[in-house]
């Protein structure tokens, strides 16, 4: 290897990532890196280099952390001439991960700000930016897309400005695509961002801020050493979940795996021990030596267990999916920590599981994994958040992120939902859509505040389940795509909120419970009764469709008995015709379930459930 | 329990009193030409291949010719069906019904019968007929609504049935029956009742109807999948469908199959009746059908496919299946359930008494003097009783 991938000195390291909102241009910026430092071989080059998923790619978003080791030789500044290395650390981008972007960005201690020249400031970029302020990071703040027409730099320049203090013509101006101003961004790095600082000779402390599932070496950890070294034949010990092993391999990633003997403090690296599940080391923990002696007094401050706040039931659509379908969860959480399940049954759906997320987009990922990469094919039912709710007369609080374990009306004092801190940014033409969305969804106006006479900010309480429900499309749709939305978890607030029940032919179908405030509850059931009118065939007799509160009936319709159901003449003695046609109706009434006395084929239920994730009536 | 269950297993199969071999043999010959194909019509006919005639005419009595060497039994049915039969010079139809005469041995009382459509036939072309033995002739007039005939791309006005009717009584056909479809969208309760009416004073001794079905593939399909033609209601279906059992019932017809009313028992459609008994035939022509104890087989649905295998000697057979036991059983049940009479007790197939129980408490099935058939309300509701008996 001609370049040194050995001991580096500490302060000629500089540990960075970029904070931006989706479609800025962040994996742009990372490609166009890493070709001008010749890290990749021009003919490997794709885009979006650093995702390694598919989805990434193909949905232009990082969900895992990445990172890569740049050496770098800056041409202006101080430092012009000396050789560096610099760390990105390729942050993922969504709400659902906030707390992962925060493990991201306390391994750095600078974050490049990314804004679309065009576009400005979003909600997201904002969010991540208090995220990295508060984590003490330098910010380098970078415009990008300054070769599109629509682009208008000097307002946007002037948003950031006000936004993080300094001069409007502090901020870098980086066409991403065309390659234009990278290495003045590079320079900036090496200028600004200070060099990290630790202690070579403290007990070893390396922050994990991703973990990743390699079937051959099980879980490997991405690492930022700030105190101590790590090096390979050495035992370690993950503060948080005790787990100890050998560390079998050390590497850094430039852009590809390359070994190492050890990391030192300011060092980024992947280490390998024969982890067995990415649980064991988890976002947010602390590597250090195992031996008693060498161990750290005390981890990396802000490890939190992964906490579920979403939840929904995952069904296979073919019952005889079901272990498959539970070989790929336990498969899948061998490499997502942040993701819970266990079995749950249902009349409508059969056997399947509850399952916790991070969010609406998380659950979406993890479906389309187990779609992709196992090949099950999924219905969730409407996504729940987590219910605090005490029980009268005893006063006892247990928790509820699944509608069928409500206890009825009369056993409950009170229930409370969780609820969020929004931030929703727009040009500020769309205030009153984005105000009415939000009393809509019984949020609480906290603050408003002009970014500038264009755009403003808007700050919401929201309970957290009606943002699960349709809100971002709503948001979207009713701001022309240009509203963006970031939030994070707040208290537990008492509502005024009800079990609806939906009945068929009186008897409950379970999948379709669900928790509303008592005000929308209406709207709910009349939405998922007039749709299983829809989607249920007919039966030999009328079969009544109810939505209930407890006993008490807030919607109905009926289907009615159907009269005529015979096949159509045979013509000119084709009777195979004819009775391929009974075969097939034969097949399908043996996938029909039987609640009570009234058959209904799978797939209808699978379409409401469909059709409800859609809905935002609710 | 019935007396339907205990028949011996086999018997339905080796000894059937009215089904299967009991019901006779007949032989169906198909004309695939037609002057407008019809907007609804899923059929194996084309309107532009009226140059072929002369050369499929030879190759269906090639086709006759040849078969008829395997053995055959004695034929009770005939049934010359389309397309439009009508479209062939009478000459020529004539000449075909001669060839299976000649082939075949026909019982006495042999029922013979040409589908006609309306607008081809008058009283010279149905001697013509008579002449060469055409006992029955089957009137496509499918309403006597004109907006509803022009839904359906009929090319008839509603008088020309009628005329066809009189034609055909005037050439000394007996047997005249009128085919009816309904539900058609745009037809109203009044249209309906006026085509009722105006086929009992035609006289007709004999009336199909049918609830018009919307098939994917044909131009009504696709105007119907485009939101152009609104697709017909079952609800509305069954209420024309009652409104035919009230008329015609009280003008004396006998319902004798889901879809098919006849004056008195004799004046049923033999060869209808035989299908729905689950009985043998052969077939002829492009897209027919043959059935033998269990053996399925059918030839090409293209004409020039149809004509290259018979000129070159070859039998035009495009596929055939083999009906297991449990097969043959689903259609002895599916058929014979459409007739009111439903089945001898000697030709139901074994049914699972747990199946029988619960078509039997859902009111879709009945036995009466032993034998099983549909209750009124089963009957409209077959596919459902038949699924619940297989």
């Amino acid at each position: 290897m001609p370049r040194g991938y050995g001991s580096v000195v500490t302060a000629r390291i500089r540990n960075f990532c970029i904070v931006a909102h989706v479609d800025h241009g962040k994996s742009t910026l990372a490609d166009r890196i890493l070709q001008l430092t010749h890290l990749v071989d021009p003919r490997k080059m794709r885009e979006q280099y650093l995702d390694r998923m598919d989805i990434e790619r193909e949905r232009g978003i990082t969900i895992k952390a990445q990172t890569v080791r740049i050496p770098y030789v800056p041409r202006t500044g101080p430092d012009a001439g000396v050789p560096h290395t610099l760390n990105l650390i390729d942050t993922p981008g969504h709400v659902d991960f906030s707390y992962e972007v925060s493990r991201a960005l306390a391994a750095c201690e600078g974050a490049v700000l990314l804004v679309d020249a065009a576009q400005g400031l979003e909600a997201q970029t904002i969010a991540n930016l208090y995220l990295a302020v508060e984590a003490g990071l330098e910010i380098v703040p970078v415009l990008n897309k300054i070769d599109l027409p629509a682009a208008d730099p000097d307002r946007v320049a002037r948003e950031i400005a006000h936004l993080i203090g300094g001069d409007p013509d502090d901020v870098l101006r980086v066409s991403a695509k065309t390659g234009e101003g990278i290495e003045a961004v590079l320079d900036r790095v090496v200028e600004r961002v200070r060099p990290p600082v630790g202690d070579p000779a403290a007990p070893l402390r390396a922050l994990v801020f991703d973990s990743v599932y390699d079937p051959y070496r099980g879980a490997l950890a991405y690492v930022r050493v700030f105190d101590g070294r790590i090096a390979t034949g050495e035992q370690i010990r993950l503060m948080a979940t005790g787990f100890e092993s050998e560390v079998t391999d050390l590497a850094v990633i430039s852009p590809e795996p390359v070994p190492v003997a050890s990391l030192g403090p300011g060092d980024v690296g992947v280490v390998a021990a024969s982890i067995k599940q990415v649980g064991d080391a988890k976002v947010g923990d602390t590597i250090t030596h195992a031996d008693r002696r060498r161990r750290a007094p005390e981890a990396f401050p802000g490890y939190r267990e992964p906490l579920p706040m979403v939840f929904s039931g995952l069904y296979p659509i073919d019952s005889d999916d079901y272990s498959d379908l539970r070989d790929a969860l336990e498969r899948l959480s061998l490499n997502d920590a942040s993701f819970t399940w266990e079995p749950e049954t249902s009349v409508a759906l059969g056997f399947g599981f509850r399952c916790g997320f991070l969010g609406l987009l998380h659950l979406e990922i993890v479906m389309e994994r187990l779609d992709r990469e196992f090949d099950v094919a999924l219905v969730a039912t409407q996504p729940s958040v987590r219910y605090r709710v005490t029980l009268d007369p005893s006063g006892d609080v247990i928790e509820v992120s699944n509608p069928q374990d409500l206890p009825a009306p009369n056993a409950i004092k009170t229930i409370e939902e969780p609820t969020v801190s929004a931030m929703v940014l727009a040009p500020s033409e769309y205030v009153g859509a984005i105000m009415g969305l939000c009393e809509s969804r019984r949020g609480e106006l906290i603050a408003m505040e002009y970014l500038s006479e264009q755009r403003v900010e808007l700050r919401y309480r929201l309970p957290l389940g009606e943002i699960i429900t349709g809100f971002f499309d709503q948001l979207k749709s009713r701001t022309r795509g240009y509203a963006s939305l970031d939030y994070e978890p707040d208290d537990y607030r008492a509502a005024d909120l009800v079990k609806v029940d939906v009945l068929l032919n009186s008897e409950p179908v379970d999948a379709f419970s669900n928790i509303a405030h008592r005000d929308k509850a209406y709207e709910y059931g009349r939405a998922m009764v007039s749709k299983l009118k829809e989607l249920i065939p007919r039966q030999m007799f009328d079969v009544p469709v109810q939505a209930a509160i407890g006993t008490k009936v807030i919607a109905r319709e009926t289907v009615k008995a159907k009269r005529k159901d015979v096949l159509a003449k045979c013509y000119g003695g084709d009777i195979t015709r004819k009775r391929k046609l009974l075969e097939k109706q034969k097949e399908g009434k043996k996938r029909m379930k039987m609640l009570g006395a009234v058959e209904v084929p799978q797939e209808a239920f699978v379409a409401a459930l469909r059709v409800g994730g859609d809905d935002s009536a609710r | 329990m019935s007396t339907a269950l205990a028949a011996p297993s086999r018997t339905w199969l080796d000894a059937p009193v009215e089904s299967g071999r009991a019901a006779g043999f007949g032989i169906y010959l198909h004309v695939p030409f037609c002057r407008h194909r019809c907007g609804y019509c899923d059929f194996a006919t084309w309107d532009d291949r009226a140059p072929l005639i002369p050369r499929y005419v030879d190759a269906l009595r090639a086709q006759v010719q040849r078969e008829a060497a395997v053995g055959w039994p004695a034929v009770t049915s005939v049934f010359v069906g389309g397309g439009t039969p009508t479209l062939l010079p009478a000459a020529d139809l004539a000449g075909l019904i001669a060839t299976v005469r000649a082939e075949f041995d026909l019982t006495p009382g042999a029922e013979v019968t040409v589908e006609a459509n309306p607008e081809t036939v008058d009283a010279q072309y149905v001697a013509t007929l008579v002449d060469a033995g055409v006992t029955r002739v089957s009137i496509g007039a499918q309403s006597f609504s004109t907006h509803v005939l022009d839904v359906l791309e009929r090319q008839h006005d509603p008088e020309r049935p009628l005329a066809a009717v009189a034609a055909a009584r005037e050439a000394g056909i007996e047997q005249v029956s009128l085919d009816l479809i309904y539900g058609t969208p745009g037809e109203s309760d009044a249209d309906w009742e006026q085509t009722l009416a105006t086929v009992l004073a035609a006289g007709t001794d004999h009336v199909s109807a049918y609830a018009l079905t919307v098939v994917a593939s044909t131009p009504l399909g696709r105007a119907v999948a485009a939101g152009a033609v609104p697709s017909p209601v079952p609800d509305i279906a069954r209420d024309r469908f009652d409104a035919a059992r009230d008329v015609l019932g009280g003008a004396g017809f006998d319902h004798y199959e889901v879809s098919n009313w006849a004056r008195t028992p004799a004046r049923r459609s033999r060869h209808n009746v035989l299908y729905w008994r689950h009985g043998d035939y052969i077939g002829f022509g492009v897209g027919a059908h043959a059935h033998r104890d269990g053996h399925r087989w059918w030839s090409y649905r293209s004409i020039e496919r149809y004509l290259d295998d018979v000129e070159s000697g070859v039998a035009p057979v495009a596929g055939e299946e083999r009906l297991d036991t449990e097969a043959r059983a689903a259609e002895r049940l599916m058929l014979g359930l459409r007739l009111r009479d439903g089945l001898h007790p000697n030709d139901v197939p074994p049914i699972q008494p747990a199946a029988l129980e619960d078509a039997m408490t859902a009111g879709l099935i009945e036995t009466a003097c032993g034998r099983l058939r549909a209750t009124d309300a089963g009957w409209f509701l077959l596919d459902d009783a038949v699924l619940r008996l297989v």
